[in-house]
């Protein structure tokens, strides 16, 4: 039960992680926000993305042996980029979720 | 040639990934459905459908079931014809060896030995002087199964993917070996190319022309999933390496292959040839027994996963015993040997050096005996991400092409999606065509297997003969209407299967998931429903009339079409 719980925690930050560094790009951000007269700030964007990436690890290593946990980990970030990916693609406006207001600056 | 590393990397991209690209595909497609093989047995084998154990006792349960093992008549016939004489009549050959294999996810379990026979080999240099035997066990019962029932998952889709079932001199092995080291040059001339990587880790753009929005999926299911592509043709080279892309112990150093065993038993201890002398065989269950005492005495409290008796009833037989990997990224190990006639501990196996953790680790990735659902379908989503990424490659070299082709009058841009959709939609009509067939033939079917494979055969020759024939309107730099009509006919057969599956075994969804819940048979069926809507989504995608105009003006504004020449 307890490696079920980390390794859900280490799905979530994996996705976030992913989410934001996908929006330090300004192309994808004016696809999540194209009205709001903002632009990412992308350097906090990069290293929030960067913190949260290691977490997934931690996370990871945390519900497995490192010898799996290692695997884990690098396929989750396969799936949470090609997610993150297609939440861009298909519904942008999902990401919207994730606090943007701690990473916009004024165009 | 050409004038920078890029546009050479293009050239080197596209012209040994269109070549090996549909090796690559049937690689990927069914090692994906490998890491799923045994509940794909499971689904094509209903009489097995129960749930997996771990290994029974020897004493009680399998003892008995060995006198019921007989040598194999295929490889009865292959050693008669390298033997001086005719063999004695297989009811009396004497079993030598004996081994016993399962994994977590096995309900049934695989036994097998070796049968000694008294005839000289034909060549003096042929030391292959036994007959095997094999037979699949239901252990709850002791009952040996029926292995005229192909098990499609891991005889037919799992070895499909490392030898294309192919295995007239091996070549199949090598095509595939050819295919990996392709891999890794496409691997690596693909990086080269694109000089934004990060950038098309999130980049799909499916609003755009075909070209570029598949040029998008492309190169993020190529990125994405690089260090899966990577390890996995990487590691693929290295599990074959030693005994056949590099076979030097069967061929340079054959000759010593006699004095390395003789000097590796007297280092180890265990016999390297019988005593001659008829000794009793100790309870088999205490070895287990104090096997598992010594793992978690090591902190690695595990099942056996793999048994073996050498020299039976001799006074030099001992018995292996290995833990299953199942929580590590191994495969068996932790080997603890044992006398046969006494139950004493002739050896145990010390810990692994690196050079072998390493190459443990490796094949381990590779085989994926772990138990960890969450990482198979991660692998399974890792492969679909690599047929992805080949099938769109396909897709560019078509579209980049076929207008210039129609001017000319070329036939290569038609040859090429013929080909495509007979290794995209054709490959994938084949396997759900064999689990149609399965269900279709009569369980008592003498060689049920073998009408299983032709129907798989020629469901994916029918595909080939459609696509070639539907494919006309490309080399008018249009698009091949078989893509659609495939993908119509895969939704069809999918959910046909699914139903099957229920009219003739009763298991339908609502029991394997809530009332009396098998997830295996109910992964197989869920998965067959999924592909299914996605056939037919990508069907109706395809209805839609593509401007030939604006894909063409497209091309001829991008910028990244250079690199691809």
């Amino acid at each position: 039960m307890t490696e079920t719980i980390w390794l859900i925690a280490a799905v979530m930050a994996a996705l976030l992680s992913m989410s934001w560094l996908a929006l330090a790009y300004e192309s994808h951000w004016q696809q999540v926000f194209p009205d709001t007269g903002t632009l990412p700030n992308s350097s906090r964007l990069k290293l929030t993305g960067w913190v949260f990436l290691l977490l997934s690890a931690v996370f990871c290593l945390n519900a497995d042996h490192p010898s799996m946990a290692v695997l884990v980990w690098v396929m989750l970030l396969a799936v949470a980029a090609f997610s993150v990916a297609m939440m861009l693609s298909h519904r942008p406006a999902i990401l919207k979720v994730i606090c943007p207001q701690l990473f916009a600056v004024r165009a | 040639m050409f004038n920078s590393l890029r546009m050479s990397m293009g050239w080197v991209h596209t012209w040994m990934g269109l070549v090996l690209g549909f090796v690559l595909m049937i690689c990927f497609f069914f090692g994906a459905l490998s890491v799923f093989d045994r509940e794909i047995d499971r689904w094509a084998i209903p009489d097995t459908r129960f749930e997996p154990q771990p290994m029974p006792s020897f004493d009680k349960v399998l003892k008995p079931i060995y006198q019921q093992l007989r040598p194999d008549p295929v490889d009865l016939a292959a050693t008669e014809r390298r033997v001086i004489g005719s063999l004695p009549d297989p009811e009396t050959l004497k079993l030598e060896s004996l081994f016993a294999y399962t994994t977590h996810r096995d309900p049934v379990l695989l036994i097998g030995g070796e049968f000694a026979i008294p005839n000289q080999p034909i060549d003096p240099a042929d030391d292959h002087q036994h007959v095997h035997g094999r037979a699949t066990v239901n252990p709850a019962t002791g009952e040996l199964l029926n292995d005229d029932a192909l098990k499609i998952g891991s005889d037919w889709f799992y070895p499909m993917h490392f030898s294309l079932n192919f295995n007239w001199m091996m070549v199949g092995y090598w095509i595939v070996g050819l295919a990996a080291l392709v891999m890794l040059a496409g691997l690596v001339s693909g990086v080269i190319i694109h000089r934004k990587i990060f950038r098309e880790f999130f980049t799909f753009r499916p609003w755009k022309n075909l070209f570029r929005s598949s040029l998008d999926l492309h190169n993020m299911t190529g990125v994405v999933a690089l260090p899966f592509h990577f390890f996995f043709a990487f590691t693929a080279l290295v599990i074959f390496a030693s005994n056949i892309y590099l076979p030097v112990t069967h061929t340079t150093l054959k000759p010593l292959h006699e004095h390395h065993e003789k000097l590796e038993a007297a280092r180890t201890g265990l016999p390297h040839e019988p005593a001659g002398v008829a000794a009793p065989l100790a309870s088999v269950d205490a070895m287990v027994a104090e096997a598992k005492r010594r793992w978690s005495e090591r902190d690695m409290a595990g099942e056996v996963g793999f048994l073996s008796m050498n020299h039976l009833g001799d006074e030099n037989g001992y018995v292996s015993i290995y833990r299953a990997g199942s929580d590590r990224v191994a495969l068996v190990g932790e080997g603890i040997h044992f006398k046969a006639s006494t139950g004493e501990v002739i050896r145990e196996e010390p810990p692994r050096s690196v050079v072998s953790s390493i190459d443990e680790f490796l094949t381990g990735l590779h085989l994926q005996h772990f138990e960890h659902w969450m990482l198979r379908w991660f692998y399974v989503f890792g492969g679909l991400l690599g047929a992805i990424c080949i099938a769109t490659g396909f897709v560019l070299f078509v579209e980049k092409r076929k207008a210039g082709h129609a001017k000319t009058g070329s036939q290569g841009s038609r040859i090429v999606d013929a080909l495509a959709v007979t290794t995209v939609t054709g490959m994938v009509l084949a396997a759900v065509g064999m689990l149609v067939a399965n269900r279709l033939l009569p369980a008592d079917l003498l060689g049920k297997g073998h009408w299983e494979q032709t129907a798989f055969w020629s469901v994916w020759g029918l595909a080939f003969l459609h696509a070639v024939w539907r494919s006309s309107p490309v080399a008018k730099a249009r698009h091949n209407p078989a893509w659609r009509e495939q993908s119509l006919v895969l939704g069809l057969m999918s959910l046909c299967a699914v139903g099957l599956n229920w009219l003739t075994t009763g298991d339908h969804l609502i029991k394997t998931v809530f009332t009396d819940t098998y997830w295996a048979v109910a992964g197989v069926d869920l998965s067959l429903i999924v592909t299914a809507l996605i056939a037919f989504f990508a069907a109706a995608k395809l209805r839609a009339p593509v401007s030939e105009q604006k894909t063409d003006n497209a091309l001829s504004r991008n910028k990244q079409v250079n690199a691809y020449d």
